[in-house]
């Protein structure tokens, strides 16, 4: 240093310079961008989760809502299912959740009991989000004790997705109120006569497990708890890990390695028990011809199907709540957005957008037609209430059962672990 | 990672002269010095203290509490601690953790040992050499590289159809909990260029007078190795070894990326850090994340502490020889 006058100056540099450090610290937090503009332009977050093919569907739809709505800005991003709930805990935990968000029945009580959900009844009330022309039973899906925590955007109902090339080619139509027997006997026809498995592992799917269970006069989830024992449970894994080692199921490995893609449009099996929308996406990922066939059944009739749904949700904490609701009533009544968004949330919720869009392409025709023949069949139920920690548990029982038929566990010690993690979810 | 550290040993300032000259403004002016060097500083003490240290302090106490991100923490003493030893998957990580370090360090330090010895004779295109085996060090640890390990190690890709040449059919190793692990450990192992430029900056300091002497007496290159090269690395090596030791007891990215986020299949790559984050951010058990996270940094103090104990055994110091 030369000269006494450089302190000051390297004094107020580094003033200076930690000043701009710390600013850029603070404008670069994560996330929460949403508030009011001098123009009195608002803008909301909006989060979901999804794939390549619904976010060009949403960002169509959001173009036509900001037209609509200029001093309403809508800024959105989104994940795959598994990294969205992560994300959104997170979020949720540290007072930013979005304003605006893609729900689904496991979660409601969960974040109602976090007191992270906005009870839409004020905003419904206040003009500015309408239930009228839901179809019928729809929008009760939404509703915890008398709140209406998720407006539903398109229903689903959990089917059994088949690659039907392979179905064809082994001789194997799938009938209303075929039983698990015959669908288990079709499985192996369809093993011996074209060498794929017939199923990719039925065995860790909670939902459908809670079908099964329905059909017999149960249901997975009780209020508070799971609905079974441990015998049942046993008997419904052992069964199928037999099933694995008979060669019916995919195996596990092959399974684990197609991930995230699921085995079915990899070829590696024929069929596999999921929501009837995902026709959308198998169609999108894979390229044999996806259709959809009956959930077999116990007594020859009942498949213990109910109607499901995505929704949107909105923050308890958002400082735009009439903001959000006018997005939520747009995009659920909005026959234009119907155009758009087509089935690839279910099938959509309100006559507005159900009567304005036709389905010209097979697959959604085919979702449609299921619906309307499930509906039409009367097999159709009210949804079991999905206790708060039913997310946790549904992800323990596909990484459990999965684990189970590696035949890394034995049935009664996988068994035992998933009721130990449930209960610690129902508690969390 | 920088491998070059150049200490410069600065004059101190203001000279004598000068303190003698005007010892008030000198002392003004070191006051001030410091404060602009405080100042400096000040971005770094800022983001130590907001995003090292206190959340540092909060996990100490969370580890004690019942917490899931939402409630206002509970106490409840000892009980995420005493409750980890009887959880299976806790265990189990501890399994899969332990047989990753065990494993892939040794792995990983002996090619590592064996490339430098290799590239410390002075050969045509040594630069280049050292290059291309450091490169993997640079973009090991990316995520892309991930995706692409299980790319290759997955049924009918590259590594199963060269070990299918030789008549072993493992159907991808990536699906199957018997081989994920190693996957994990041949993308450390592939990783070696860092403790390799290390080691080859220890051979460099060898003299080679020792050799010399050696060979006069007859000793063969084995000999030689044994009795010159190792102990006089030897503070190299220690230092490798535990800094790959402590890097090893750290994986998640890779064992999170290969395994498609699920650390499976049958929790096969649950690595330590891997069920810590399923435990705190996907079912909220902040509290216990937080036991275990305190848990490992037990662990890698012991197994620290053990390694600088046994120092004394192997490790050769040139200052013991005078």
């Amino acid at each position: 240093m030369a000269s006494g006058n450089i302190e000051r100056r390297t004094i107020l540099k580094a003033a200076g310079a930690s000043a701009a450090a710390l600013g850029l610290a603070a404008t670069t937090g994560c996330g929460g961008d949403s508030g009011t503009s001098a123009d009195g332009t608002v803008t909301i977050r909006y989060s979901w989760w999804g794939a390549e093919e619904r976010q060009k569907r949403i960002s169509q739809s959001i173009r036509l809502f900001e037209k609509k709505f200029p001093k309403i800005k809508v800024k959105t991003d989104f994940q795959d299912y598994v990294a969205f709930w992560e994300k959104f805990q997170t979020q949720a935990a540290g007072g930013n959740p979005p304003d605006v968000f893609q729900n689904a029945v496991g979660f409601l009580r969960k974040y109602d009991k976090r007191g992270i959900l906005l009870d839409l009844k004020s905003q419904i009330d206040a003009g500015n989000l309408s239930t009228r022309n839901f179809r019928e039973g729809v929008l009760s899906v939404g509703q915890v004790d008398g709140k209406q925590l998720g407006v539903p955007v398109g229903s689903n109902t959990m089917a059994l997705v088949i690659d039907k090339k392979i179905f064809r080619k082994a001789g194997v139509t799938p009938a209303p109120g075929w039983t698990w027997d015959d669908y288990f006997k079709a499985l192996k026809t369809i093993h011996d006569r074209t060498k794929v498995p017939g199923d990719t592992g039925y065995f860790s799917i909670m939902y459908l497990y809670d079908l099964y269970l329905r059909q017999n006069g149960k249901a997975f989830f009780t209020k508070d708890g799971l609905g079974f024992d441990k015998a049942d449970l046993t008997e419904w894994w052992q069964d199928g890990y037999n099933r694995v080692k008979a060669g019916i199921i995919t195996d596990p490995k092959t399974v684990a390695q197609d991930r995230p893609k699921s085995s079915v449009t990899a070829k590696h099996g024929a069929s596999e028990f999921t929501w009837d929308n995902f026709t959308v996406r198998y169609t999108a990922e894979g390229d044999s011809e996806y259709g959809l066939a009956p959930i077999p059944t116990t007594d020859g009739k009942n498949t213990g199907q109910y109607l499901a749904s995505l929704m949107l949700s909105a923050s308890a904490r958002t400082k735009h709540p009439k903001e959000v609701a006018q997005f939520i009533d747009f995009m659920v009544h909005d026959p234009e957005v119907g155009k758009i968004m087509g089935y690839d949330r279910g099938i959509l919720a309100t006559t507005d957008q159900y009567a304005a869009f036709k389905p010209s392409d097979p697959v959604a025709r085919e979702i449609a037609k299921y619906e309307e023949d499930t509906a039409k069949a009367g097999v159709l139920g009210t949804i079991t209430p999905h206790p708060s920690g039913a997310d946790t548990v549904e992800a323990a029982f596909l990484r459990i059962a999965g684990d189970m038929s590696l035949g890394k566990y034995k049935v009664a010690d996988a068994v035992k672990q998933f009721f130990d993690e449930s209960e610690a979810a129902f508690q969390a | 990672m920088g491998t070059t550290v150049t200490l410069v040993k600065e004059s101190p300032l203001p000279t004598r002269k000068a303190r003698s000259a005007a010892p008030a403004a000198g002392k003004r002016r070191g006051r001030r010095e410091n404060l602009a060097g405080y100042l400096f500083m000040s971005p770094w003490i800022a983001g130590f203290l907001l995003l090292t240290a206190g959340p540092m302090v909060a996990s100490l106490y969370f580890a004690f509490t019942d917490y899931n991100l939402f409630n206002s923490p509970k106490w409840i003493g000892f009980d995420n601690f005493t409750k980890m030893f009887d959880d299976p998957r806790w265990q189990k990580s501890v399994e899969v953790t332990a047989k990753y370090v065990v494993i892939g360090t040794p792995l990983k330090l002996l090619l590592a040992l064996g490339v430098a010895l290799l590239l410390a004779q002075s050969r045509r295109g040594q630069a280049f050499y050292r290059a291309a085996f450091y490169a993997p060090s640079l973009i090991g640890a990316s995520v892309s590289i991930a995706f692409v390990w299980r790319s290759i190690f997955s049924d009918d890709a590259v590594v199963d159809r060269t070990m299918a040449l030789f008549g072993v059919h493992s159907g991808g190793w990536v699906g199957d909990p018997d081989w994920i692990l190693y996957c994990l450990v041949a993308l450390a192992v592939w990783q070696f260029g860092a403790p390799m430029v290390i080691f080859l900056a220890g051979l460099k300091q060898v003299p080679k007078e020792l050799y010399e002497a050696a060979a006069m007496d007859g000793a063969g290159p084995f000999r030689r190795f044994w009795s010159i090269t190792l102990p006089m690395i030897s503070p190299v090596l220690f230092f490798n070894v535990l800094l790959e030791t402590i890097h090893s007891f750290q994986i998640f990215g890779s064992a999170y990326v290969v395994s498609n986020a699920s650390c499976g299949p049958a929790d096969a790559t649950l690595v330590y850090t891997c069920y810590l984050y399923q435990q705190g951010f996907k079912n909220a058990q902040m509290g216990f994340a937080s036991a275990m996270a305190w848990m490992l940094l037990l662990a890698v103090a012991l197994v620290t502490a053990v390694l600088f104990w046994s120092q004394k055994k192997w490790v050769h110091y040139e200052e013991d020889a005078r």
